[in-house]
């Protein structure tokens, strides 16, 4: 079979998966301002529909935490042409999937579905940007159900809520400092005018990315989007509010302690350049953080949970698909009781000496193997290709700047991964976490 | 780009082709069976595998040693430590995962095509050179036993866990499947070897395989990695449960919000009327925002952010088991909506309309299973499992349709029963 062949040579060679679009993604703007993009793949005949507005809970005003969030739950109550939830029983129906989700920088809707249903989804995902009906029987509902999800994925879960205090610390003047679900006496408080002005204000075709992936053909996708998405007006207001966070100045630590936990927990959270500043020093720093803390295989799990035996797990990864800054995660779970300022200590110091001793060609190699295989394996579906696309574009990263990311690996070098480490270990915004009985 | 235009229209035509699934069911050299689809979309391999036994296998105090088992493969094989394995297995860009089930251990293999002799040796040795170090065993005894504890301070999944423990009462399935703190102290390495031994046998394996190779060239693969297993049979029927309890049981635990899991008997996955209650309870507490615990619990009262049902079905017997979560004040209200919904469905069945619907769904949501190489190799390895047949893909549409509405609803009088249910609840309920 010669296409098979032509397809492996592609693939044989890390330099041609170097130079080679990921999604091989295509996209085009309406008069509007709503930006598509299409990824086909006519593997099966499903298609997933994703739209991607461009703000989460960033966009809220002070007090009113969580708005965003309770927003994209009311959109589920019905338009004046598809009632109640109409919407939903048809996804059903018809054997589909659909869910939504919010972040600080976005917040996303989408369905999975059979590809001969696709014009309905488009049609009624438009309709909802516009005509929303919103009971205030329905804010009221909703506002116990989201008290409930609070209760269920923070209040109840006590890592949940030392990783909501912490951010609180890490992040005190940017809206990455407030949780996205909202403060519960916040929420307790938003009210049915506050739903509706922001629904009016924010819900615009020109704050949104469509991304549609899977059994449909860019015409297609062209007609549909231009029907139903086409008819909505843009809206005037700009999104660009910008804040920022202060150098931190003291060092924090902040401590849960509950009966209920069983193991201790010690955490810590960097705050870091995101890959919106820079997608250059994000990859390095990636990488680095791959090498010193990513999985079994990496330097300090070497050192901490094989050799020395202290800790039964640890782990770190950086977050860097965000408008503001993002950030670095690290994590470990000591095998005997100790001290969470020990801990940190510990740790420390095996990052200093790995950084300045161990970081070899080898396992930098190894790493951007790793690094693009993985971006193979991301194209294995329709829902996935979508979701990167969908956050790195909310990030500010553009469709070329993702679709040529792994080029930037070609240039680079592990002396960038040590000066990206080294950086990182001057950082002084951070915040250190203990959990505990 | 031309090369992937090209390659996208010959996809096409070869999947419109061939849907549902045009699989192979192949044979090794050395006899090992399997179910292929050769899928060139994509430079991906995934294999999907099951060996039954999986927990239900683990010896009396031995609990957790299945677990154990597979959570060592990658942790030193002959002439490799387990950091150079680990590190292999990256450098390839091979992955390889592994669940322990009540009563199967399921895993998955991957690997980028243009790797897959390395890919294939490192699965092979996993599998068969595995040396077990007892220094391994002991570390990875250590993060079991740290993920025991922070499960304890899981409220959901200490009520799925005490909810085991009572309404399992005897069977080994009320047994958590990593083991307790008293069990893994006991494991030995010889524990886990004989475990291997005994159990990861050719006539307890089950494959399915999708993704970018040849039928021949897969055969030989499969036939190094698994061909090689001892051929021995085993025999063990688990046993139907007996005398499940009703009522409810609380947990007491200092937490603003209570966690629920309740559950009666359901049906074996090769019920003949599976289907038909795979239907109703899609109705009762199914996926999707329209079932009616959610249209009646979460939409018209706010009581929950989640709440579910589902048919939890083994080879020899079957559960209908569900769970939501809820404040203190709200638990008793929650839980009596939940039986006047179990016993309304219970008593008067579906509505037409529900009931066709339920069908659509049933149909149209098949075809999201065939969206990835791993989705497809997963699928070819549940209908061998369950043993639904060669032709069950054809068959779907057909046993669906076949599901009459006035035989649902007699079902659903016999099945749904809320005087039989049994409530954990984890929490403080008020």
């Amino acid at each position: 079979m010669k296409f098979l062949l032509v397809i492996l040579l592609l693939f044989a060679t890390n330099k041609s998966l170097q130079s080679q679009d990921i999604f091989d993604a295509q996209s085009f703007n309406l008069k509007n301002g709503l930006k598509v993009v299409v990824v086909e793949n006519h593997r099966a005949p499903v298609v997933a529909h994703m739209i991607w507005y461009n703000f989460g809970s960033g966009v809220e005003e002070k007090g009113k935490s969580g708005l965003a969030h309770f927003m994209e739950h009311l959109m589920f109550k019905g338009t004046k042409k598809f009632k109640s939830d109409y919407f939903s029983n048809y996804i059903s129906k018809i054997g589909g999937s659909e869910n939504a989700f919010t972040s600080y920088d976005y917040t996303a809707y989408y369905q999975v579905v059979p590809s001969d249903k696709i014009e309905k989804i488009i049609e009624m995902e438009a309709d909802r940007m516009t005509n929303l009906t919103l009971i205030k029987s329905n804010v009221g509902t909703e506002r116990k159900v989201i008290l409930e999800e609070r209760f269920q994925r923070i209040e109840s879960d006590p890592s949940s809520l030392l990783n909501e205090s912490m951010r609180s610390v890490l992040f005190p003047n940017h809206y990455y400092g407030r949780p996205i679900i909202g403060w519960k006496h916040e929420i307790e408080n938003l009210l049915d005018s506050d739903v509706r002005a922001f629904y009016k204000k924010y819900y615009k075709p020109n704050n949104a990315t469509v991304i549609l992936s899977g059994d449909i053909t860019l015409k297609k996708a062209k007609k549909l989007t231009k029907r139903y998405y086409g008819k909505i007006k843009k809206s005037k207001i700009h999104l660009d509010k910008k804040v920022s966070d202060p150098e931190l100045r003291t060092s924090v630590f902040v401590e849960l302690k509950n009966p209920n936990v069983k193991q201790p927990i010690w955490k810590k959270i960097y705050r870091v350049k995101s890959y919106n500043q820079s997608i250059k020093d994000g990859i390095a720093l990636d990488i680095g953080l791959k090498i010193l803390a990513g999985g079994s295989t990496s330097l300090l799990y070497e050192n901490l949970v094989k050799k020395e035996k202290v800790f039964s797990m640890m782990g770190a990864y950086f977050q860097g698909f965000s408008k503001g800054d993002g950030y670095v995660y690290f994590y470990a779970i000591p095998n005997k009781k100790l001290e969470i300022k020990k801990i940190d200590e510990l740790i420390y110091k095996n990052i200093k000496s790995s950084v300045e001793n161990d970081l070899s060609m080898k396992r930098f190699e190894i790493e951007k193997k790793k690094y693009l295989f993985d971006s193979i394996y991301r194209m294995d579906g329709i829902l996935k290709p979508a979701e990167i696309i969908g956050e790195a574009i909310s990030a500010e990263i553009s469709l070329e700047e993702i679709e040529n990311w792994n080029e930037n690996l070609v240039e680079l070098t592990l002396n960038d991964v040590q000066k990206a480490l080294k950086d990182f270990m001057e950082n002084k915004n951070y915040v250190l976490g203990g959990l505990d009985h | 780009m031309r090369i992937f235009l090209i390659f996208n229209i010959f996809s096409f035509l070869f999947f419109k082709n061939v849907l549902p699934l045009d699989f192979k069911d192949l044979v090794t050299k050395k006899g090992v069976n399997f179910w292929f689809v050769e899928d060139n979309s994509i430079p991906i391999i995934s294999v999907s595998f099951s060996f039954k036994g999986g927990a239900y296998l683990d010896p009396i105090g031995k609990e957790g040693v299945s677990n154990l088992m597979t959570s060592l493969f990658d942790e030193g094989v002959e002439g490799m430590t387990g950091s150079e394995f680990q590190q292999s297995i990256k450098e390839s860009g091979m992955k390889l995962y592994f669940s322990t089930g009540k009563e199967k251990i399921d895993g998955t293999f991957q690997i980028v095509s243009s790797n897959k002799d390395i890919g294939f040796e490192l699965f092979h040795k996993a599998l068969n050179l595995a040396t077990f170090p007892t220094e391994e065993i002991e570390k990875v005894k250590n993060q079991v036993k740290a993920s025991i504890k922070i499960d304890e301070s899981d409220i959901p999944t200490l009520a799925s866990k005490k909810f085991n423990e009572s309404f399992f009462g005897d069977h080994k399935f009320s047994n958590n499947e990593k083991g307790s703190m008293e069990s893994l102290k006991k494991i030995k390495r010889k524990d886990i070897i004989s475990y291997k031994k005994k159990n990861l046998l050719r006539s307890n394996l089950i494959i399915g395989v999708s993704g970018n190779i040849r039928e021949d060239e897969i055969k030989y693969f499969i036939d190094h990695v698994f061909g090689d297993l001892p051929d021995d049979e085993i025999n063990f029927d688990v046993p139907k449960f007996n005398d499940l309890p009703r009522g409810e049981k609380i947990w007491e635990v200092e937490t603003p919000q209570t966690a629920v899991i309740f559950g009666h008997r359901g049906l074996k996955r090769k019920d003949k009327n599976f289907f038909a209650a795979r239907i109703i309870n899609y109705v009762l507490g199914g996926g999707g925002f329209q079932s009616r615990l959610y249209k009646k619990i979460r939409k018209k009262e706010g009581l929950v952010y989640s709440i579910y049902s589902y048919l939890s079905s083994y080879h020899s017997d079957g559960l209908i088991l569900g769970g939501f979560q809820t404040q203190n004040q709200y638990v008793y209200k929650t839980i009596n909506l939940v039986k006047e919904e179990w016993d309304q469905i219970g008593e008067l069945g579906l509505q037409k309309t529900e009931f066709e619907e339920a069908k659509t769904y049933f149909k149209g949501s098949f075809a999201r299973n065939f969206t990835s190489t791993l989705s497809i190799a997963n699928l070819l390895r549940i209908v061998q499992y369950y043993d639904l047949g060669k032709n069950y893909f054809n068959m779907r549409n057909k046993i669906i349709d076949q599901v009459e509405f006035g035989y649902a609803n007699k079902l659903s009088k016999k099945l749904f029963n809320s005087d039989n249910l049994f409530f954990l609840i984890v929490g403080k309920p008020e």
